[in-house]
């Protein structure tokens, strides 16, 4: 069975897309977990608890951005 | 009388809105592109729009002058920051009229922001380059929304582009974070800010002890000062890698907030892409306040004396 290269790029695209998100999707929902129950124990330190999630969910994303990047590069550039 | 509810508007008045919206955004998604598919047939005229076709490197809408379209755009939003600060900052009142008092609320939440974070000293230094980065990427972020972006094309090129999409932006806006951070810690530690990166000092309290007679600490010292020089690397690294980091994280934000909408304006031209212009307005807020925040946080991190 021959793959064309055309068929196998899209594949590749589709693969690396699909497992590539899982594991920022994991880590931003065990951070809002986290977030929502410090939260729930010590309602006044909201301010720090927010700004602090919002930065850890940046730096988990930023992982998700690369698959990104990778997949348009191959969609439009490969 | 009609009772008012949410925006102003009689409960009768939002129907017909929601309404209109619906019936706006139905036809639309099956007289387009996509719906003729499933349909059959061609698609009307007044929905037809062309597939998207992003182009990651930026154009240059002057054939000859080496002047891309994210340029002109990036000139717009400095004009545009520029013009706004300083009509609010002439004729300073000291109860501030309308400009002023929008002006002093972006700054007052900036400056309580970073010095929240920072105390005050350090807040000072980081202050202009942290709100500097913040307001640079918002504005590009969301100017690039304007009607007339990627679509008013000359020469078959768009004649503006939203300048966050060029890859140079984020790398340039990358290499000044990283570059300033490294300034404010040598400016806070001096020469000794180099002992993140060249972290030999238990390794040579391990050596004194071991001729000072004591074998087994001195081999203990000598072990945590291998670990801490291998530390001190891989820090070197992190640093670099933070250049990259912070380019893609705000390039790859931007490029697929670009092509979402372009996309979406194919499958239903009418209606639903405002909702995602809404979107897009949140996405480039986050990564403004994501780009000024970390640089911040290493700016905190760079600047705080080692506990011994």
């Amino acid at each position: 069975m021959d793959i064309s290269s055309e068929a196998a790029r899209y594949i590749a695209i589709g693969l690396a897309a699909g497992f590539g998100v899982i594991g920022p999707a994991l880590g931003i929902g065990w951070i809002g977990r986290s977030a929502m129950e410090a939260l729930g124990r010590n309602p006044e330190a909201r301010g720090a608890i927010m700004t602090n999630m919002i930065l850890s969910i940046a730096f988990a994303e930023a992982i998700a951005i690369y698959v990104l990047v990778i997949c348009i590069l191959l969609i439009f550039v490969g | 009388m009609a009772r008012k509810i949410g925006c102003g508007c009689s409960l009768n008045l939002l129907i017909i809105l929601g309404l209109v919206f619906l019936a706006l955004a139905v036809s639309s998604f099956i007289g387009g592109t996509v719906g003729r598919m499933i349909v059959g047939g061609e698609p009307l005229s007044v929905f037809a729009v062309h597939p998207p076709q992003p182009e990651l490197p930026a154009e240059r809408p002057f054939p000859g002058l080496p002047i891309t379209n994210t340029m002109i755009a990036a000139w717009i939003t400095i004009l545009v920051l520029v013009g706004l600060f300083v009509a609010a900052t002439r004729k300073m009142k000291l109860v501030p009229g309308r400009l002023q008092n929008s002006v002093e609320f972006i700054y007052e939440s900036l400056a309580n922001f970073i010095e929240d974070s920072a105390g005050e000293k350090h807040g000072r230094w980081f202050f202009p380059i942290c709100t500097t980065l913040f307001l640079f990427v918002i504005a590009n972020a969301w100017i690039g929304l304007v009607p007339g972006f990627e679509t008013i094309k000359l020469n078959g090129v768009p004649l503006l582009r939203n300048a966050n999409t060029d890859i140079n932006v984020p790398l340039m806006l990358a290499v000044v974070s990283v570059v300033a951070v490294e300034y404010w810690g040598f400016r806070a530690r001096g020469p000794s800010y180099l002992k993140t990166f060249f972290n030999f000092g238990a390794l040579g309290q391990g050596f004194k002890k071991l001729f000072t007679g004591k074998l087994k600490a001195g081999f203990g010292s000598i072990f945590n000062g291998i670990v801490g020089a291998f530390v001190g690397v891989l820090e070197i690294l992190s640093h670099l890698i933070r250049i990259v980091s912070f380019t893609f994280r705000l390039f790859g934000n931007m490029i697929a907030g670009a092509i979402l909408i372009s996309v979406i304006i194919l499958i239903i031209p009418w209606g639903v892409p405002s909702i995602f212009y809404g979107l897009e307005m949140l996405v480039g807020f986050v990564q403004a306040l994501i780009f000024a925040g970390l640089t911040l946080a290493f700016g905190c991190v760079a600047v705080m004396a080692v506990e011994e």
